[in-house]
């Protein structure tokens, strides 16, 4: 084999692991993370220590999580984080639609469960590299123009700002922002399936499952780990769709004004 | 659909049709045809009695003995490669009702049970037509030299016996070795794709079936020494990582080989030899 | 260094490929010629396994001298002796090597190859990969020659049709110095040099219609060299399987492995019993042959087998419900060994029948199988030269000769395999050599290898030591002559298209189907001098019709038409050699069974039907010549049959004889 041809062949390789690797570490592992902190808002009435004067379970959830944004925002080295991520996403969306044009599916003749996940893994990659995209664009750069009612996102008001977004308006659903709503649900859903599917066959690329039921053992633990992300991302997409802006907005004002820390010792 | 169930529901709905299969009925055949390379493709259909016991290999043979087509027009006996008729020489595979498989061991009662059902025969889609229902299948040889599918001998005089094996062992290889080369598991393969240009054959998706052939290889005691040099093949582009997981190999292979369980021991062997190479290769 | 000389190969199976690694090997450029993929040569159909002497068998009394003998007890004594002791002698030589390639031969507990008994033989000396050992044997030679291939030492060139071999010179300096083929997609014709021809074609099945082999073996490869002056042996010996499942395009064999593991012959014992198999009690069932030979039961060689089911079905009228079928019964085994030791040939039935063999018993008939005839071809033999036959020989008596090779043959003398003309060889099926009138279960594979890999040498020293001229040396002329030749009759068959009356008594499939059925009805099982005499008459007619027949496609581009057109008339012609010999040899040897003549007659006819084509005629001249013996001497051959063996309750193998 020629030189050429050889570090093209370990190029060939390194790119192809390292696409399979990045998709689960870092993108899976934030995926992960985010989903977890964003789903406070459903769940984060359980947090005890969130509590302030006339604090209802909505309120304390709205606090947790506004807690959370705030923590992931005075990480050190944010920065250097932030980029990985975005180099991360960046190569495995690019190397991935590279590789998804290079197939072609054909579940018309070949009705498997398995192929079905062959087809929706790419769909669910073009479909969440537009979410993704749509994500970003509108809460972190500010492209309000493409939110509905024109809300401004900004961590200091983290749950009102993103209900208000989600919704369309200030004042409860607007349409579009029904399907703005819509549009989120399918794209949680399309990541997290994304994930645990690819974490499936990734599993098999390394060569970490060979036998059948090694694989199926495997594919049940990844469904459950689905599973569960997948009901964290529903929370967390239904909680802000009928998070009422009024009241997160009061919780972040309290949150600010009386300077709760909350990791205190509750009282 | 799973596997299993896809394969118990396929038994059951063939069962069901030799069952109430009707003797001395006719049935339709719809036969894509192609005079050749660069020529258009046209749909004949002819009306063939069943016969007992009938297969499509001895339909094509009644309409190559009656090549009239439905509507009365004379036309030309079918073309298609076949061989054994046995389902172990591979050669007459073909995609009958829209699935990849041999024709030989499809059964005319477990397809088309009644007066007047069609069955429709295309040729692979994932090869050149050469014509009719013959495709040229020189790709899939190729990949076999690809990754160098053969046991390194010293040469054929008598040297004593090769190396011991166990049992299981052996039960392992001899599950891959029944593989005939009749590009099944390719044809249903949404990562195959068709290429003309032999020059890029080299460079394309290899598939399940020379990737399965090379962990054969490889899992033989004087095969093995060739190991690296079928990793190399594999890790290059068109090698076991363009596999994206569809799976559908394994249900369309006619001899039941563990594809998915070869392509697995391939990307750990391509694994372990990408991490050697870093740390011990010489290149 | 460079060698211009080359070696074509015509064929890509089991002979032809063991041929094309052996001269590859020993740096003579190969060509080799194979009408499909050689990967799906018939080869691949063979099932059972391959014989050999073994460490196991031979601590139990077994030899290579008495799978020697054995081979020619199966055989009738039809067989020429010395490339039959040769051959055995190699046999574990060959495993050995086969061992070395790759072959998944199944294993003992301990990591040994495991065995199994067979037909014809009480010793396990059967080495087996599951039930589809044919097939992985071949796939071990083509990937051996794929590496020669890689290499750039062979030239495959497959869908590539053979059309005649090029000769050069008359009578007794005939000399074969290449070939005319046609590529079965462009149908482009062309002529090719070599300076040696291996025919490894195998047999020629078709011309019964259905039989157990695949389509490509018409035999028309076989019988183009016949028409071009080389002579065919014991064409009348047919090997009829006895076991096959009958169906609408081909008989699918079921290999005698199931018998070699336990499987039984039977059919209900009354006659016209409707119940279903499992539900005839063990002693209303008629164990064929069991009861009719105790000593060897269901292992009896194939065409005993084959003679008494046909027996019990035509003449006795008891096959199963009336119809010429007979019960294979497996079901008293256990389903995982079976399907492990037959796992291949279990599911060839339940494809095509829809039953599944390890709990219904399989209802099978025999089936036209293998051809023992073939090409004629000679040999030089080698240092055992006893100065008088062996009489008899039983395990545990002093074996005659050693294994050592050399032996048999005069290894690598140029004349080892060649027909009797020069240059051209036969190797595989088509040699007429090895089996006599019958042939042993898994023997084939074994004679099929033991040719390319022995008589691969010969043709390599034919080619570099020989005095003949190079064939690079030679007239163009000759060789566009010979083309010319071809691509008139291909144009003739081509113009038939045009001018056809679609008269359908002259279409070649009606044509090829009446072949079948006469020959099928008049030169199998069992032949009289009338049924023959009235099968050459039908041969006449249909070779009358052949002359006029028309083409039904005429496309200039992959007729496929046009090659089988063009083989059944080469099948016609077999066919006749086939009816004439059987016609003449008025007794019965082996697979050769004639009721006019139900005895062997070792005076008139221990001897070998020599088939010439008379070019004046068109017709088969045949000739009786000695039988080649001298190493073992004649003797009955009854495999103790019923009343006169009582030694069959005995556990330990008790030998052949």
């Amino acid at each position: 084999m020629s030189e050429n041809a050889d570090s093209m062949q370990t190029r060939h390789f390194l790119l192809r692991r390292l696409h399979s690797l990045t998709g689960i570490v870092p993108i899976g592992v934030f995926l992960i993370v985010h989903l977890t902190t964003n789903s406070t808002i459903a769940w984060g009435g359980l947090n005890t220590r969130a509590q302030s004067e006339g604090f209802g379970w909505m309120d304390r959830a709205i606090a947790t999580f506004q807690h959370e944004v705030e923590f992931i925002n005075n990480m050190p080295l944010l920065l250097l984080i932030e980029i990985t991520l975005w180099a991360a996403l960046g190569f495995h969306s690019v190397l991935g639609v590279y590789y998804a044009i290079s197939g072609k599916s054909n579940t018309g003749a070949y009705k498997y469960s398995s192929n079905f996940r062959y087809a929706l893994q790419r769909i669910t990659g073009y479909f969440g590299i537009f979410f993704i995209f749509y994500h970003v664009a509108t809460l972190r750069w500010g492209w309000t123009w493409l939110v509905p009612g024109g809300t401004k996102w900004s961590h200091e008001a983290a749950s009102s700002t993103f209900a208000a977004a989600i919704q369309g308006s200030t004042d409860g659903f607007t349409p579009v922002g029904f399907l703005v709503a819509c549009f989120y649900f399918l794209g949680v859903s399309a990541l997290v399936f994304h994930f645990a599917n690819g974490l499936w066959t990734a599993a098999i690329t390394w060569g970490i499952t060979i036998s059948r039921p090694a694989q199926k053992r495997w594919g049940v633990i990844c469904a459950g780990l689905g599973a569960g992300l997948m009901l964290m991302a529903w929370m967390s997409v239904i909680g802000f769709a009928t998070l009422d802006y009024e009241q997160a907005s009061r919780v972040e004002q309290i949150l600010h004004g009386e300077q709760i820390h909350l990791n205190d010792e509750p009282n | 659909m799973s596997e299993a169930e896809a394969y118990s529901y396929d038994a059951e709905m063939r069962k069901a049709n030799r069952a109430k299969a009707v003797a001395g009925r006719s049935v339709i055949f719809k036969i894509k045809r192609c005079d050749g390379p660069g020529k258009p493709a046209r749909w004949e259909s002819f009306k063939v009695p069943i016969e007992e016991g009938a297969n499509v290999i001895s339909s094509l043979n009644w309409i190559a003995a009656n090549p009239v087509t439905i509507e009365g027009k004379k036309t030309t006996p079918v073309v298609w490669e076949s061989n054994c008729l046995e389902e172990v020489c591979g050669a007459c595979t073909m995609v009958i009702n829209g699935r990849v498989r041999q024709s030989c061991s499809c059964l005319i009662n477990e397809y088309a049970p009644c007066e007047g059902d069609v069955m429709t025969l295309e040729p692979m889609s994932k090869f050149p037509v050469i014509r009719d229902l013959w495709v040229d299948r020189a790709r899939l040889f190729n990949n076999l030299t690809r990754v160098k599918a053969w046991v390194p001998i010293d040469g054929t005089y008598n040297m004593g016996p090769g190396p011991k094996e166990s049992h299981d062992h052996q039960q392992m290889r001899y599950a891959l070795s029944e593989c005939m080369s009749c590009g099944c598991c390719l044809d249903a393969c949404p990562q195959f794709i068709k290429e003309e240009d032999e020059s890029k054959w080299d460079s394309s998706f290899i598939g399940a079936h020379a990737i399965s052939q090379a962990r054969y290889f490889n899992e033989h005691e004087t095969g093995k020494q060739l190991k690296a040099d079928r990793m190399d093949a594999l890790s290059g582009a068109g090698g076991i990582n363009d596999c994206g997981n569809a799976q559908n190999c394994v249900k369309v292979c006619p001899k039941g080989i563990p594809l998915t369980e070869s392509i697995g021991a391939i990307g750990r062997s391509a694994t372990i030899h990408a991490i050697k190479q870093f740390f011990q290769g010489k290149k | 260094m460079a060698d211009e000389k080359r070696v074509i190969v015509v064929g890509g199976g089991l002979a032809g490929l063991a041929a094309t690694i052996r001269i590859a090997e020993a740096g003579m450029p190969v060509d080799l010629f194979s009408m499909v993929p050689v990967k799906r040569s018939h080869s691949v159909c063979a099932q059972g396994g391959i014989n050999a002497c073994n460490d196991v068998a031979r601590q139990q009394g077994y030899s290579e001298y008495q799978h020697f003998d054995e081979t020619l007890i199966g055989g009738d004594f039809l067989n020429d002796q010395h490339p039959v002791l040769e051959m055995t002698n190699w046999a574990p030589k060959i495993i050995d090597l086969l061992d070395r390639m790759g072959v998944p031969f199944n294993r003992s507990n301990e990591g040994f190859r495991d065995l199994r008994l067979f037909g014809g033989s009480l010793f396990k000396r059967t080495h087996f990969s599951g039930a589809t050992t044919g097939q992985q044997l071949l796939y071990a030679l083509d990937e051996q020659t794929r590496r020669f291939a890689a290499e750039g030492k062979v030239n495959k060139k497959e869908f590539w049709e053979f059309l005649w071999p090029i000769v050069e010179g008359e009578g007794e300096n005939a000399r074969c110095v290449g070939i005319v083929a046609q590529d079965m997609r462009t149908m482009q014709i062309q002529s090719f040099r070599a300076d040696a021809v291996v025919m490894a074609t195998g047999g020629c099945g078709l011309v019964f219609g259905k039989s157990t082999n695949s389509i490509i073996c018409t035999g028309g490869a076989a019988s183009r060299c016949y028409q071009a002056g080389a002579w065919y042996g014991n064409a009348e010996m047919i090997q009829v399987h006895p076991t096959a499942i009958p169906g609408a395009d081909k008989c699918r064999l079921m290999s005698e492995s199931a018998r070699g593991e336990g499987g039984r012959v039977w059919v209900p014992a009354k006659k016209g019993d409707t119940r279903k198999p499992k539900d005839i009690p063990e002693n209303e069932r008629y164990y064929i042959l069991e009861e009719r030979y105790p000593k060897y039961g269901n292992l009896v060689p194939r065409d005993i087998a084959t003679r008494e089911i046909f027996d019990v079905c035509v003449n006795e009228g008891m096959g199963i419900n009336g119809s010429n079928q007979v019960y294979l019964d497996l079901t008293h085994m256990d389903p995982d060994y079976l399907t492990e030791k037959l796992g291949g040939i279990l599911d060839i039935y339940e494809k095509f029948v829809g039953d599944d063999p390890r709990f219904t018993p399989m209802r099978i008939f025999p089936a036209v199988h293998y051809s023992m005839g073939g090409l004629w071809t000679t040999y030089t033999p080698g240092n055992y030269q006893p100065e008088s036959p062996v009489s008899s020989f039983k395990p545990g008596d002093p074996i005659p000769i050693g294994n050592e090779p050399g032996h048999g043959l005069d290894i690598g003398a140029h004349n080892n395999a060649m027909t009797n003309i020069t240059g051209l060889y036969a190797f595989g099926e088509v040699n007429f050599a090895y089996h006599g009138a019958t042939r042993l279960g898994a023997n084939a594979l074994l004679s099929c290898i033991f040719d390319g890999v022995c008589n691969g040498i010969s043709v390599v020293n034919f080619v570099r030591e020989g005095d003949q001229q190079p064939v690079s040396e030679l007239d163009q002329a000759l060789f566009d002559a010979a083309t010319k030749q071809e691509q008139d009759k291909h144009d003739k068959l081509l113009d038939s298209t045009s001018t056809g009356t679609g008269d359908q008594q002259l279409n070649p499939y009606q044509i090829a189907f009446e072949l079948g059925e006469e020959m099928n009805a008049a030169s199998t099982v069992v032949k009289t001098g009338a049924g023959l005499e009235k099968c050459l008459i039908k041969l006449e007619e249909l070779k009358e019709r052949y002359a006029k027949v028309e083409l039904g496609d005429g496309a200039m581009w992959t007729n496929q038409s046009l090659s089988f057109t063009r083989a059944v008339g080469d099948m016609i012609i077999i066919g006749e050699a086939i009816a004439k010999a059987g016609l003449l040899r008025e007794e019965s040897r082996g697979s050769h069974y004639r009721t006019d003549f139900p005895e062997r007659d070792d005076d008139r006819f221990w001897k070998t039907s020599v088939a010439k084509f008379n070019k004046e005629t068109g017709k088969s001249d045949i000739e009786f010549v000695d039988v080649k013996a001298g190493l073992v001497k004649l003797r009955p051959r009854d495999y103790g049959k019923t009343e006169s063996n009582a030694s069959s309750a005995s556990k330990e193998p008790i030998g052949a004889s």
